[in-house]
C-alpha cells in the first residue's frame, strides 16, 4: 500500500513531495529487494517514455535494517518540469511507484499517480 | 513471468550468448593460427586478416551487448534501467536516495543554448530556421548529381562503342529511360532552387528566450527577396510529436494543438535591399504547456511564417522557440 501524505494529489513544480509506503500480508523474510521511485511517463500514440526523478533501492543489509511494522517515509523535491499534461497525441503523468521483489521470483508493484502543476485537472 | 514470455526471453538470451561464443571462438582460432602456426600462415597479416578479425569481433560485441540487454530487461525494473542509463554504469545495487544531477534545472526541456547562439540585428536573438524545403532540395540535388554522373559514364561508354562500329543496342535501350530520369530530376532541382532563390529568405528575431507563459514578447519578421506578396501571416504554434513502431517501420505523427495568428500583412512589393519588416507583440497563453522532449515524444513551440506571392507557390517557414514553465507557479486556492 502506498499513501501520499499530501491532502490533494497536486504538487507545484519545485515543491516537496512527502509520501509513505508499507507492505502487508507478505512474509518479511521473503523480501529480497525494494525499489521506490518517483517518475513521469508518457502515454498515447507514441512509444512510452519513462523519466526517473527519484530512485531508491533497498537490498541486503539496508533492507535487513528496516522495520516493516512502521511505514517508510520518503520526501523529495520535485523538479520544475515536465508538468503533468493531457494532450491529443500524448499524456505526461507522474507517479510514485514501489516494487517488492520476493525470493520466489514474484514482483509486487504498486503505484500512486499525482499531478505536477495545474495544466490538467483529472488523473 | 511464465509461458511464452519466459521462453522468448530465455531464447533471445541464449541466441546472443551463442553469437558471443561463436565470435570469441572464431577470433581465438584466427589469432592463434596467425601467431602460433608460423609454418601454415593461413592469412597474410594485411590480406584479409583484419577483415576476418573485424567480423569475428563484431559477432562477439553484438553477442555481449544483446545478451546483457536481454538479461537486464529481465532482472531489473524499468526505473532501475532508466537510472542505470542516466548514471552510465553497470548495475550495482543502489542504496539510498538517487536524484539524477541533470534533473536539477529543467529536465526534459531542450537546451536553450541551441536557440540563443545567433544574436539578432535589432532584437536579442535571431531564431534558427526550420525549412523543410531545404532538406528536400539537398536530397533532390544529391540524387540528380549522382544519377546524371552515372548516365554520363554510360553515355561515354556507348559513344566509344559506337565509334568502334559496335553499336551497343542493349545499352542504348537502357540509356533512354535513364536519360529521361536524369533530365527530369535536373529540371525539378533547378525549378525548386529558383523558387527558393526567388522567394528569398525569411528571418525572425525575438527579444527574449526562453519564453514563459503569460508574458509578452516583441518579435520582428523580415522577408527578403524580389516579389509581390499577396499575404504574409505570422502564427505562434504548438505541435505534439509522437514516434512509434508500426511493424518494422518507425513512424512519426505530428498534431498542432495550438495555433494563434500574431501578425499579418496584405499586398506589398518587396525588392532587393527593401525587405518587408513586420513587427508585433505576442503573448504565450497562461495555461500553455512548456516545450518537452523525450526519446519518442515531444512538444514543440514555433513561430510559423506563411506567405502567398504572385507567380510563386505558397510557402511556410518555421522557427522553433523554447517555452519554459512559469518559474513560480502558485498553488490554486480552490479546485474547480
Amino acid at each position: 500500500m502506498i499513501r501520499l501524505s499530501g491532502l490533494q494529489p497536486t504538487y507545484m513544480p519545485g515543491e516537496n513531495i512527502d509520501f509513505e509506503y508499507r507492505v502487508a500480508n507478505v512474509d518479511r523474510g521473503s523480501i529480497v529487494a525494494v525499489e521506490c521511485s518517483v517518475c513521469w511517463l508518457t502515454e498515447g500514440k507514441g512509444t512510452e517514455d519513462l523519466g526517473v526523478h527519484f530512485f531508491q533501492r533497498l537490498a541486503g543489509d539496508s533492507l535487513a535494517a528496516i522495520d516493516w511494522t512502521i511505514a517508510q517515509r520518503i520526501s523529495c523535491p520535485l523538479p520544475i518540469s515536465p508538468l503533468s499534461y493531457e494532450g491529443k497525441l500524448l499524456k505526461i503523468s507522474w507517479c510514485v511507484r514501489v516494487r517488492f521483489f520476493l525470493n520466489d521470483g514474484t514482483e509486487l508493484m504498486a503505484q500512486q499517480p499525482f499531478y505536477v502543476g495545474t495544466l490538467t485537472r483529472e488523473v | 513471468m511464465s509461458g511464452w514470455w519466459f521462453i522468448g526471453s530465455l531464447g533471445e538470451a541464449l541466441f546472443f550468448a551463442a553469437v558471443f561464443l561463436i565470435g570469441v571462438f572464431l577470433s581465438a582460432i584466427l589469432i592463434s593460427w596467425q601467431l602460433m602456426s608460423q609454418s601454415t600462415q593461413p592469412l597474410k597479416i594485411w590480406n584479409g586478416f583484419w577483415l576476418f578479425l573485424g567480423v569475428c569481433l563484431s559477432f562477439a560485441v553484438i553477442g555481449i551487448v544483446g545478451f546483457w540487454y536481454r538479461v537486464l530487461k529481465v532482472v531489473t525494473s524499468d526505473e532501475h534501467r532508466e537510472v542505470i542509463a542516466q548514471r552510465g554504469i553497470i548495475p550495482e545495487p543502489l542504496s539510498g536516495t538517487q536524484i539524477p544531477k541533470r534533473t536539477a534545472l529543467a529536465p526534459s526541456i531542450p537546451d536553450v543554448k541551441r536557440f540563443t547562439d545567433s544574436p539578432g540585428a535589432r532584437l536579442a536573438y535571431r531564431l534558427p530556421s526550420q525549412i523543410p524545403e531545404n532538406g528536400a532540395l539537398v536530397a533532390l540535388g544529391i540524387f540528380a548529381m549522382a544519377w546524371n554522373a552515372m548516365i554520363a559514364v554510360f553515355v561515354v561508354l556507348a559513344a566509344e562503342n559506337y565509334f568502334r562500329d559496335q553499336t551497343p543496342w542493349q545499352l542504348l535501350l537502357l540509356l533512354l529511360p535513364g536519360i529521361y530520369v536524369a533530365i527530369r530530376s535536373a529540371r525539378l532541382f533547378f525549378r525548386s532552387f529558383i523558387q527558393i532563390l526567388g522567394i528569398g529568405s525569411t528571418t525572425v528575431e525575438i527579444e527574449e528566450l526562453p519564453l514563459v507563459p503569460g508574458r509578452e514578447y516583441h518579435l520582428e519578421v523580415v522577408q527578403y527577396g524580389r516579389l509581390v506578396i499577396k499575404k504574409i501571416a505570422v502564427r505562434l504554434e504548438c505541435q505534439e510529436e509522437s514516434t512509434y513502431h508500426f511493424g518494422t517501420d518507425l513512424r512519426t505523427e505530428r498534431q498542432t494543438v495550438f495555433s494563434q495568428e500574431i501578425a499579418s500583412h496584405g499586398r506589398d512589393r518587396i525588392d532587393w535591399g527593401y525587405p518587408l519588416r513586420l513587427e508585433c507583440r505576442f503573448c504565450v497563453p497562461e495555461d500553455a504547456m512548456h516545450s518537452f522532449q523525450s526519446k519518442h515524444n515531444a512538444i514543440h513551440w514555433k513561430i510559423v511564417v506563411d506567405g502567398e506571392a504572385n507567380r510563386w507557390p505558397s510557402y511556410s517557414r518555421s522557427f522553433p522557440v523554447l517555452v519554459y514553465p512559469q518559474p513560480k507557479s502558485s498553488r490554486p486556492t480552490a479546485a474547480s
